[in-house]
């Protein structure tokens, strides 16, 4: 099964990455251990978001002005960038929104890899 | 947004835990205890980040106070440096507080004085005097050790170091007289009160002999005889002039001074003498550090002032010469500088978070995309599967769709 290091970027996955180098480091873990926790996790966490996550999220620009009338784009594509199947944006003002709450926020980076890799 | 996240993410640090257990227990591995450490060492990452909620299942009593502690001191730490904006005195306030606490074990007549001297002594010296310079590096390090050469005697040679606790008593006791110019520089030259005991410690500068002859007799007075010493050797050597600019400046600054002694002036006037030649010299290289904090610090430029005043290696030509200067330059300096500074901060700031966005983006989302379409400047996306981190929550979504505008 393919498996995208893409979530050791994260919270959960930084947390882990961090105890494993300090584990590594004590010389209670070795590296090769160490790596296959890696591995495992991002088998684990790619499962977890398909069979445990059902949430579904809008991102959209939000509009500089408290006139919605103005349509004054504040927010929006500041970069993109596509390179080894690896989508890269930078948005600028943008307001995330899902059933129980939205979040704005200045500058996001969002990086997605090519879902039909993992299909393949 | 947590409340869904946390579950998911304790879900997969079971699920990698029990599918690497076999690796662990097995050919060689290290054991279930060192999985068990991995597992609440993850944990406790996690709940620090707030990534996940407080109720573990399992080992939660280890890790809840973990998380709890170290997050409390670190409010408690932020507190204090907020408190103090300034940059030299936020460090000088950060240096005293040991000071004071062995201070009081030195004598009994410093003690009284010494929680107002660490505040007032260190500032007037780094920003007034070339003293002050001197004063500065000396404190900043010797901070800890002046109390202990306060212990052992005053009369060491090193005894000027320790007046910072000493000096902040002796303006106090002199003030009436010496606090109208202070002030009147002070405000002209910035609205800090340290600015304000620098020039005072200035005038210090000038009582300084007379504490040489006296020393025991006033304690205030001590302090600044320790630091005339040095000065007094370079300023002797300089010449006799010193009596013409006795007239000027420093009798009508000290009109309590000459009461004390007349050659005490006559020192101190020598150390002018040497001062000009120095303040030539020091305004040109702005670069040179020791010639830096003494005209920074004079002409009221405060963010630059604090940084140069500590870096700069203590000089003892430098010590005197900056009193002259400063009184003199201050009014003109002030007004130039300040603006600039202001600017050159802002600026600063602005690039500084520019660049750290585009190069780490706290808000972020891993995913993967399904589609990405364009049409002209329209972008559309549909993602599934991703992580973001916003707003220092973490949001699981299973499918995302965005639009926006290039």
């Amino acid at each position: 099964m393919a498996t995208f290091e893409l979530y050791r970027r994260s919270t959960i996955g930084m947390c882990l990455t961090e105890t494993l180098d300090d584990m590594v480091q004590n010389g209670t873990l070795s590296p090769e251990l160490a790596f296959q926790v890696l591995v495992q996790f991002d088998k684990s966490m790619t499962e977890a978001l398909e069979t445990k996550v059902k949430s579904k999220v809008t991102i959209k620009p939000y509009y500089a002005g408290s006139f919605p009338s103005s349509q004054q784009y504040v927010g929006h594509l500041h970069t993109y960038r596509f390179c080894d199947n690896v989508w890269t944006f930078i948005l600028q003002d943008a307001m995330f929104k899902n059933e129980d709450a939205q979040e704005t926020v200045g500058r996001v980076k969002i990086v997605a890899c090519d879902s039909k890799l993992l299909t393949q | 947004m947590a409340d869904a996240t946390s579950p998911v993410y304790i879900n997969v640090i079971e699920d990698v835990i029990n599918k690497v257990r076999d690796e662990f227990i097995n050919n060689g591995g290290p054991g279930e205890t060192v999985l068990y450490e991995l597992q609440g060492l993850w944990e406790t990452k996690m709940m620090q980040a707030g990534a996940i909620c407080g109720t573990m299942e399992r080992s939660s009593a280890n890790k809840l106070p973990v998380p709890g502690g170290p997050i409390t001191p670190v409010h408690d730490l932020n507190v204090p440096y907020e408190g103090t904006e300034e940059y030299e005195t936020p460090t000088a306030e950060m240096l005293f507080p040991p000071t004071p606490m062995q201070t009081p074990m030195q004598t009994p007549l410093p003690g009284s004085a010494q929680t107002p001297l660490p505040g007032n002594a260190q500032t007037p010296l780094p920003g007034s005097v070339d003293n002050s310079s001197m004063y500065n590096i000396p404190t900043g390090s010797s901070d800890y050790p002046t109390p202990v050469s306060d212990a052992g005697g005053s009369t060491d040679g090193k005894a000027g170091r320790p007046s910072p606790f000493m000096q902040p008593p002796t303006w106090m006791h002199q003030r009436p007289p010496l606090s109208v110019d202070v002030n009147v520089a002070y405000v002209e030259g910035r609205d800090e009160v340290d600015r304000g005991t620098s020039h005072q410690a200035l005038t210090q500068d000038f009582f300084m002999p007379s504490g040489k002859r006296k020393r025991e007799d006033f304690a205030p007075k001590y302090n600044n005889g320790g630091f005339i010493p040095q000065q007094d050797g370079a300023g002797d050597s300089a010449s006799e002039v010193s009596q013409v600019s006795q007239g000027n400046d420093p009798l009508g600054r000290c009109d309590t001074i000459t009461t004390k002694n007349k050659e005490i002036l006559a020192r101190v006037s020598r150390s002018y003498l040497k001062i000009p030649q120095v303040d030539g010299p020091t305004p040109d290289p702005y670069d040179d550090v020791l010639s830096t904090p003494n005209i920074y610090n004079y002409q009221g430029v405060a963010n630059e002032d604090y940084n140069i005043a500590n870096t700069p290696a203590p000089n003892d030509l430098l010590a005197s010469t900056p009193a002259v200067v400063s009184q003199n330059d201050v009014a003109d300096d002030d007004d130039d500088d300040e603006p600039l500074n202001e600017d050159d901060d802002d600026d600063e700031d602005l690039d500084d978070v520019d660049q750290g966005e585009e190069l780490n983006t706290q808000h972020l989302v891993l995913a993967q995309f399904d589609k990405v379409t364009r049409t002209k400047s329209k972008w559309k996306c549909i993602l599934k599967d991703g992580i973001m981190h916003i707003n220092n929550k973490d949001i699981l979504f299973n499918k995302a769709t965005g639009e926006f505008d290039f």
